[in-house]
């Protein structure tokens, strides 16, 4: 599949991102440009400090470039303010992180459905939405456990239900393997692989070489620079 | 957001952590309570003391000796010698004048078989009985003869026989007073309420001043007008008689005053908003305290859920979904530990209400007040704390550990 072929989701442009600590300035994100097409599975990889963190949280609009566009399913989203990031997150964006971060003290259900209440969508089609994509990864008989009674794939399966209950254009995925024990692992990996291949665009940000090779295409990221890398 | 949902997420949280809901809602329960009973406390005093002076009689007046007027104070109420029991005969023949009652007070040491308390003194005439609108329980009241005759016998507040453990069995039997020996012939109604009226001990005028004064001046002269209406008038009469027996002229302060029933309903009324404002302000203190407690509590939970509060925002919350949620919960906290406030402020004035003898006085204003109050405090206090978790930047409450 090529990426320009057809529409692409992301497009960076020259997108730099430099930490001003007061006494130095880090460019943890130099001058990147990273187009990524619809349907998409894309890799980032990159060792310890590399910046990988960094590009995660501009590509989820958590965090704004210091310098460059960034336009994201057509949108240019480097000039949004706060309210306006906050929109695109949760109309476009699905997050999965390497330490779950689910809501504690808060059912499974209750987790998956949270992002539909800030699309403002009623409770009990939330609740029956929610319900529906933690079946689909198999946690139907889950549904009123709370985090701390989930082992940790449980709760990555559980995350991942809350990435895709809003259908969300871009899946964002920090090491979401990294807290996880190799079975565990290649399971979150083998759904990555089936939400790919019913459609979904995933951008998969891992230091792993061998789970980067779940993606079909890969960058490296090494002092804030994207190189394109070969994935075997 | 819908105010539901945020109403469910307050209560979820609440729910969680009750011991520190209980403790938080404390101050509030505290201070709401405080207001609602004390504010209840000060209606009901009121309420009892204008009950008592209506059970004096609303026709009543009273003749003190001495003056307070501008800035000049010359004798003072029982202090002063200017009143005299010609003056009182001479009220007696003013038109609209009922009755008449001089009064001779003084205090005495009063014995009844094993039993003694020192109580006020009061000689007069039968007409006190009318005046002040007392009621014989038992035996007689002084009668003209025993006034006319100097006798030794003695009438007895319904409190005073308590405190001497004298029944009806007792009347005709000795009491001492200053150790004389009197003959008990009747014991008072009591008047109920919480004031002095029911501990007292009636003697002859003549009597007392025999015994115990020994001089023609009188402490102070109660008399009753034939009507409410005729207060005015009779007032005016009195001022005139007086300043006429005195040699009191124009220009020159009087050294008497007269005191109606009225007067003294407004004076209580005004003694009693100032009262009800004051309790009503220390009781707000504390509940300045609670909504502090509150936001003390709110700070520590926005530290605590930082990265709640990343998360939430990382799957789509605005800040002012946080803002609300913050600040719902605050004031579900405040409206809790108001609605329960309430109910022990009212359970309170319950209590002491029957204690004091006044009864349940309930005004459905301060309870408004109350939740109006807590839901400002919720407002006020949570606003700082919630506003401080919408401002959180993702990224920083993301990673914070
Ligand atoms: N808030 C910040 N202020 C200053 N420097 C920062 C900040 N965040 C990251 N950096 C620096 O930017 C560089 C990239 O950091 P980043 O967190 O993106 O790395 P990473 O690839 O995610 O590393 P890891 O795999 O260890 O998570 C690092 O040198 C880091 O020290
Ligand atoms: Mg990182």
């Amino acid at each position: 599949m090529s990426a320009h072929a057809v529409e692409p989701i992301i497009e960076l442009e020259n997108v730099s991102r430099i930490y001003d600590t007061g006494r130095v300035q880090v460019p943890a994100l130099v001058d990147a440009n990273l187009t990524v097409a619809k349907g998409e599975f894309m890799a980032i990889i990159g060792p310890s400090g590399s910046g990988k963190s960094t590009m995660m949280n501009i590509l989820g609009c958590l965090d704004r470039p210091t310098s460059g566009r960034y336009i994201l399913d057509g949108q240019p989203v480097d000039e949004l303010d706060d309210n306006g990031l906050a929109y695109v997150r949760s109309r476009s964006i699905g997050f999965v992180f390497q330490s779950y971060n689910l809501l504690p003290r808060t059912s499974a259900l209750e987790n998956v459905a949270t992002p539909l209440m800030y699309q403002g969508v009623g409770r009990k089609e939330r609740l029956s939405r929610a319900q529906a994509a933690l079946e689909r990864l198999g946690l139907g008989d889950r549904l009123d456990h709370e985090p701390s009674e989930l082992s940790g794939g449980q709760q990555q399966r559980v995350g991942i239900a809350r990435a895709l209950v809003t259908e969300p254009a871009l899946i964002l995925a920090d090491e979401p393997t990294g807290n996880l024990d190799s079975h565990s692992g290649a399971e979150v990996l083998s759904i990555f692989k089936d939400l790919h291949s019913l459609g979904r665009t995933i951008v998969l940000i891992t230091h792993d070489i061998d789970v980067a090779t779940a993606a079909d295409r890969g960058v490296h990221i090494r002092d804030g620079q994207l190189y394109e890398a070969v994935l075997s | 957001m819908k105010l539901l949902d945020l109403m469910r997420l307050a209560l979820g949280r609440l729910g969680t952590g009750k011991m520190r809901t209980g403790l938080t809602m404390l101050g509030i329960i505290i201070g709401v309570a405080s207001v609602v009973a004390l504010v209840s406390v000060a209606q009901g005093a009121t309420k009892g003391i204008s009950d008592q002076l209506n059970a004096l009689g609303t026709n009543l007046l009273t003749v003190n000796p001495g003056f307070v007027r501008g800035a000049v104070t010359r004798g003072s109420f029982g202090g002063a010698t200017t009143l005299t029991i010609a003056d009182a005969s001479a009220i007696t023949g003013l038109d609209g004048v009922q009755a008449v009652a001089p009064e001779l007070a003084t205090s005495k040491l009063v014995i009844a078989g094993t039993q003694n308390e020192t109580a006020s003194i009061v000689g007069t005439t039968p007409a006190y009985l009318s005046v002040f609108a007392y009621d014989i329980w038992t035996g007689t009241f002084i009668s003209q003869a025993s006034v006319d005759q100097n006798l030794r016998v003695a009438v007895i507040g319904a409190t005073t026989a308590d405190n001497l453990s004298l029944t009806d069995s007792s009347i005709g039997s000795t009491i001492y007073i200053g150790g004389l020996p009197f003959e008990l012939v009747g014991i008072l109604q009591s008047k109920g309420g919480t004031g002095s009226e029911d501990d007292r001990v009636i003697v002859p005028l003549s009597t007392a001043r025999e015994l115990f004064v020994g001089s023609t001046s009188v402490s102070s002269i109660g008399l009753s007008a034939t009507s409410q209406d005729a207060i005015t008038t009779v007032s005016a009469e009195i001022t005139a008689l007086l300043d006429q027996r005195h040699g009191i002229t124009a220009g020159a302060t009087a050294d008497f005053s007269i005191t109606t029933q009225a007067q003294l309903l407004g004076t209580v009324s005004s003694v009693s908003d100032v009262l009800t404002l004051l309790l009503a302000g220390i009781a707000s203190i504390s509940l300045l305290v609670g909504g502090i407690g509150i936001m003390n509590i709110m700070l520590v939970s926005v530290r605590e859920r930082t990265r709640e509060i990343g998360i939430r925002k990382a799957i789509g919350a605005r800040g002012r979904d946080i803002l609300s949620q913050f600040l719902v919960e605050a004031l579900a906290l405040s409206l809790a530990g108001g609605a329960i406030g309430i109910l022990f402020g009212v359970l309170a004035s319950f209590a002491i209400g029957v204690y004091a003898g006044w009864g349940f006085v309930f005004n459905p204003i301060t309870v408004v007040a109350a939740v109006g109050f807590s839901l400002v405090v919720g407002i006020v206090f949570g606003v700082w704390p919630a506003s401080q978790a919408a401002r959180l930047d993702p990224v920083v409450a993301l990673r914070y550990e």
